[in-house]
């Protein structure tokens, strides 16, 4: 890799960790989901530092070019995300509805639209 | 509680239904106790049930059909009634067909449902719906081995242990039909049917109406989960 893609490619990477830990740091994002961004971003440099891991990766999955390698590790990983994604909203959804409910319930118990008898 | 019946109307946006709904419940139906579930309407469908003197489970936001459904059946089953029924509030079910529902339950079935093809003279809906009814009922037949003609419908009856199990967090709360039934079949619930006379419904919008086929293929998927999912805890 020519030595000024690597420079363009180690500065993208290093801002985008520079946000990930500002963003946890202002808790805007929650810890928890930090590791997955940190991970990437950390991938991302060790590859751009060691452009032969990802020539013998390539040559491990069977592919013809590390080009092709990269963006099919790319998808990949963000088909996981969005896999990872959908459940935890499936969960959120879950939650909100036991909580709209359960609201409900409760305002209902302690008088707020509550009619007590029918007439 | 004096009364051993109620009655959950799921209602999103049925202001102007309610009040020849509800009405006419109540002359059919004078010692059963009446909840609105209120599913975050955009008209004044709990001021009206207020205004009539009923009850009204007012969710904050709108949860669909099934969400609706179940917070009126957590209610029920909080207060410990033997027997709630679920009754559309767009004026399709007839009050009268209730006191059968009741019955069954009263004599030991878990969850009865009002079937609207088995009753003579209902009206049917649209040749779509009829079609979808068919697809359902066939599936869950097939799933459950039961012989229940209707699954979709809305108008059921539930015991104790319906109750029980229509509360749960993860019980399906997009439409509880076909799918529902067959949870309700793994939890070797006793399920029973009843005629029960359909009419046409006073909105042209009502609930289970709409996205006809994202409705089916949703549906579908749901019977699958049902089917193949984990319940070993839904049997107890």
């Amino acid at each position: 890799m020519p030595l000024r893609q690597k420079v363009v490619f180690l500065a993208i990477a290093l801002l985008l960790l520079m946000v990930i830990v500002e963003l946890v740091r202002r808790r805007r994002m929650r810890v928890e989901y930090s590791w997955v961004w940190i991970a990437s971003g950390v991938i991302t440099i060790l590859l751009i530092l060691r452009y032969d891991m990802l020539i013998a990766l390539t040559t491990f999955v069977g592919a013809a070019i590390p080009t092709s390698t990269l963006f099919f590790l790319c998808i990949l990983y963000l088909a996981v995300l969005c896999l990872n994604y959908s459940v935890r909203l499936s969960t959120l959804t879950r939650e909100v509805k036991e909580l709209a409910q359960e609201l409900a319930l409760l305002r209902l118990e302690h008088g707020r639209g509550d009619t007590d008898r029918p007439v | 509680m004096s009364a051993r019946v109620l009655i959950v109307i799921p209602a999103w946006n049925e202001a102007r239904n309610l009040e020849p709904v509800i009405g006419e419940l109540r002359r059919v139906r004078p010692a059963d106790d009446i909840i609105v579930v209120d599913d975050g309407s955009t008209d004044d469908t709990a001021a009206v049930a207020r205004r009539l003197g009923v009850p009204v489970l007012e969710l904050p936001l709108h949860l669909g059909y099934g969400g609706a459904l179940q917070g009126g059946v957590k209610w029920g089953l909080r207060r410990g009634y033997p027997v709630v029924v679920t009754f559309d509030g767009d004026g399709q079910h007839d009050p009268q067909d209730v006191s059968a529902l009741v019955q069954a339950v009263e004599a030991g079935a878990d969850l009865v449902i009002g079937s609207r093809i088995t009753a003579p003279g209902s009206y049917r809906g649209s040749v779509l719906r009829q079609g979808g009814r068919w697809l359902f009922g066939a599936l869950a037949r097939a799933i459950t081995g039961l012989p229940l003609t209707d699954p979709t419908s809305g108008l059921k009856a539930l015991g104790p242990r319906a109750q029980t199990l229509f509360a749960l967090a993860r019980f399906p709360d997009r439409f509880p039909d076909a799918d529902a039934l067959v949870l309700v079949q793994r939890a070797r619930l006793r399920v029973e049917e009843r005629p029960a006379h359909m009419r046409p419904s006073r909105n042209a919008h009502s609930m289970h109406d709409g996205r006809a086929v994202a409705y089916t293929f949703n549906m579908l998927f749901s019977l699958l989960a049902a089917a193949v999912g984990r319940q070993a805890d839904l049997r107890r």
